[in-house]
């Protein structure tokens, strides 16, 4: 197998944890499961920056370790301990339509990925195309689930999308700009779960269908 | 030189100061006059050195430092100056604003610290976007943006604030992460061509070689830019986070966000727009913001007329503002660009003063409802003209600065060729026109409800909102030469990329006395 094949097939992997982290019930297997797939991302940083001699991504595939495999779950399980099972919503579609609508995103994202005129990413096609299904994957979690820190792992999910395309097409930014978006991502995942407890406190749910005071 | 140490201490300062702020918190030592001395201390530093930055760019076309990283021209001097600006009197208008909430119980001691941590912490994420030059770092700069201003919306912890900073932050960071695929999308290209990656993160290296990268992929990054950063300035049908958070923030933060932040996002927006329009032609992305900027004139003043809460009035009068900034955008040519330009500083100064003042009028009725707010010529005959003079001014009447550009952007428009369409959106100014009469007559007079104390507020909080009135009516009947200046380059950097352009196709200073400069030249009297 080349490294390409591997680099592919590893994102493929990617889909699967994703599907794994929105259909679980219990929060704390989800952020665990999220912590699995950011390993999956960092293989595949590491896949990259031996494929394409680019060394930056060691940096990356390092920073990604600690915010992504560690500590991103750790936030996440530290925000579901105060909250009880019981008071935790339901799904908002059925697991059914979540993974026909993920599907069918797969899909559209390879047919327009195979569209664009990438030199830069051309044997990375299909990591490409899943990068971008993935980050929709996030905002699909973020829509079908009315759970808010579901929703938080939607907003992580994205972002691995993201990260994953940005490592394709942009890895040799300057590693500067890598930072920024990974303290961005970091500091987003704190702010969501600081106020999924604000809201907790005050309103004893998280349960996103209860949001719906403010109309009009 | 002296100007590059003034562009980097711009941002250090603000940074510094949230922090500062913050550590005292930590620390434990602090008394709420010691926060605010640092408060008044950062937004002026910010005041004093935006407007040396802003000399030079007078002086010398741009202010570039940190390997080009940030780079100042007239585009980013107009921006910088209203978030300065404003940012100045907001700033000063919240010291009271605080203390009250603090005085009634809406807020404790310690959040106090919070709030002006945030606010410098805010401050400093919009000057980045402001200034930044490298296109991810824009992107980066647009989401601390959010993160920076999420607690801020939701500071008084109510359920309806919680709400709100709840869709402020999902529906921001999920619309401007499409943002960040726009910008990768014409980085990876730019990559191709310039040798460095370096500079092909640079949007003055970007501009300068739009016509080599690849057109489609251009035309496809720019919807992604449109929606991503399109969500965070407020257009429909990316607005929807807008109206909540403006009307749930407290009221200087609901001025803040909506009379600088907005135009921090339609900065990056215009940015990109420049490079599409190097790279493609000018056309496709001003036909796209001329159809967005037409459906969210016709949908904000849609929404306004069936509101009764008076910020969430203010807020989609904003989606309005931006729909015909980016409907001058839209038409474009000298004419339409400089106009939306000015418009931007205009709506910035009229809704900062109107989000405070529905400040004050909160602050005395304890409620945003428009059916119980009533008489405050009577309760605070002040606070009332305040309201007239922004009422007025919004909805374009002279003497008003409003006035100049909304005329200018319609009278472009026509000009332009856009008669029908410019028809079609002045009937819906006019619904906004009749939504903004009616908040004036039923909230200024009418019965005063029983039990309210009569009484101006403080003094104190009206300086700010007295210079804001100033400011608009001034600018209503005189531009100063500098800022002519500044729009005029702003406007050649967004038709060609270069401040230097064809001059004669701008305005000049001659032959008039300034009623700003003969309502921009009327469009040359509508020539075709």
């Amino acid at each position: 197998m080349s490294n390409y094949d591997l680099i592919n097939s590893l994102s493929g992997l990617l889909i699967l944890t994703s599907l794994m982290v929105i259909e679980t019930k219990k929060l704390r297997t989800s952020a665990f499961l999220y912590g699995v797939q950011s390993f999956v991302l960092v293989l595949i940083f590491l896949a990259l920056a031996v494929t394409m001699k680019a060394d930056q991504l060691y940096l990356w595939a390092a920073s990604a370790f600690v915010t992504k495999v560690l500590l991103v779950p750790y936030i996440i399980y530290r925000t579901q301990k105060g909250i009880s099972e019981a008071e935790q919503p339901s799904l908002a579609v059925r697991p059914v339509v979540s993974l026909v609508l993920a599907a069918i995103t797969l899909v559209v994202s390879f047919v327009v990925v195979s569209q664009l005129d990438l030199k830069i990413a051309a044997v990375f096609k299909p990591a490409l195309a899943i990068s971008v299904a993935h980050f929709f994957f996030g905002q699909l979690c973020i829509l079908t689930q009315r759970n808010l820190l579901k929703q938080v792992l939607g907003f992580c999910l994205m972002e691995n999308g993201s990260h994953l395309t940005l490592a394709l097409l942009a890895y040799d930014a300057p590693e500067l700009v890598e930072i920024g978006i990974a303290t961005d991502a970091i500091f987003g995942v704190l702010i969501m779960s600081i106020l999924v407890l604000q809201i907790y406190r005050s309103l004893h749910t998280l349960d996103a269908a209860s949001l719906t005071s403010l109309k009009g | 030189m002296m100007y590059t140490t003034y562009l980097v201490w711009l941002l250090i300062a603000p940074l510094i100061l949230s922090l500062v702020t913050f550590s005292l918190r930590w620390l434990k030592r602090y008394t709420t006059r010691l926060v605010e001395v640092i408060h008044i201390i950062s937004i002026s530093a910010v005041l004093i050195l935006a407007m040396l930055v802003i000399q030079g760019v007078l002086d010398q076309g741009s202010v570039a430092t940190l390997s080009d990283w940030l780079h100042v021209d007239a585009l980013a001097a107009i921006f910088l100056l209203i978030v300065a600006v404003v940012g100045f009197l907001v700033g000063i208008y919240s010291i009271g604003y605080i203390r009250n909430d603090v005085e009634i119980g809406e807020l404790e001691e310690a959040q106090v610290i919070t709030y002006y941590g945030l606010f410098e912490l805010f401050l400093f994420t919009m000057l980045l976007v402001v200034t930044a030059n490298n296109i991810i770092i824009m992107w980066v700069a647009i989401e601390a943006t959010t993160l920076g201003s999420a607690f801020l919306v939701g500071i008084y912890q109510h359920r309806p604030s919680l709400e709100a900073a709840w869709k402020y932050i999902i529906i921001c960071t999920v619309g401007v992460a499409f943002g960040l695929y726009g910008t990768i999308l014409v980085y990876s290209d730019a990559v191709n061509f310039l040798r460095e990656p370096g500079e092909a993160i640079l949007w003055t290296e970007i501009v300068k070689n739009a016509q080599a990268l690849d057109p489609t992929l251009l035309k496809l990054a720019f919807v992604f830019v449109l929606i991503g950063f399109g969500t965070k300035a407020g257009i429909f049908p990316m607005h929807a986070w807008l109206p909540d958070a403006h009307s749930e923030a407290p009221s200087p933060v609901s001025a803040m966000l909506s009379a600088v932040l907005l135009n921090c996002a339609l900065l990056v927006v215009i940015r990109f727009s420049i490079i599409l329009s190097r790279g493609v032609d000018p056309e496709f992305p001003q036909t796209i913001l001329l159809a967005f900027g037409v459906l969210s004139i016709v949908a904000a003043s849609l929404f306004m007329f069936v509101q009764r809460d008076i910020k969430r009035i203010l807020a989609y009068s904003s989606v309005e503002n931006i729909g015909l900034i980016i409907l001058g955008l839209g038409v474009g040519g000298p004419a339409g660009i400089l106009a939306a330009l000015l418009h931007t500083i205009n709506h910035s100064l009229v809704k900062a003063l109107m989000f405070c003042t529905s400040g004050n009028i909160l602050m005395k009725y304890r409620t945003r409802d428009l059916g119980k707010i009533k008489g405050i010529i009577q309760i605070a005959p002040f606070t009332s003209i305040l309201l007239m003079v922004g009422v007025l001014a919004l909805v374009g009447s002279p003497p008003f600065n409003i006035f100049v550009s909304k005329f200018s952007i319609i009278s472009a428009g026509i000009s332009s060729g856009f008669t029908w369409l410019m028809v079609f959106c002045l009937l819906f100014l006019a619904i906004v026109f009749t939504a903004m009469l009616r908040l004036i007559s039923s909230s200024v007079f009418g019965k005063v409800p029983d039990g309210m104390k009569t009484g101006e507020i403080k003094t104190t909080m009206l300086i700010p909102l007295i210079v804001l009135m100033v400011l608009i009516l001034v600018l209503g009947l005189y531009i100063p030469p500098q800022i002519i200046t500044l729009l005029n380059q702003a406007t050649a950097i967004t038709l060609t990329g270069s401040p230097i352009a064809d001059t004669s196709s701008l305005i000049s200073m001659q032959n008039t006395n300034n009623i700003p400069i003969v309502l921009l030249q009327f469009q040359r009297l509508l020539t075709p």
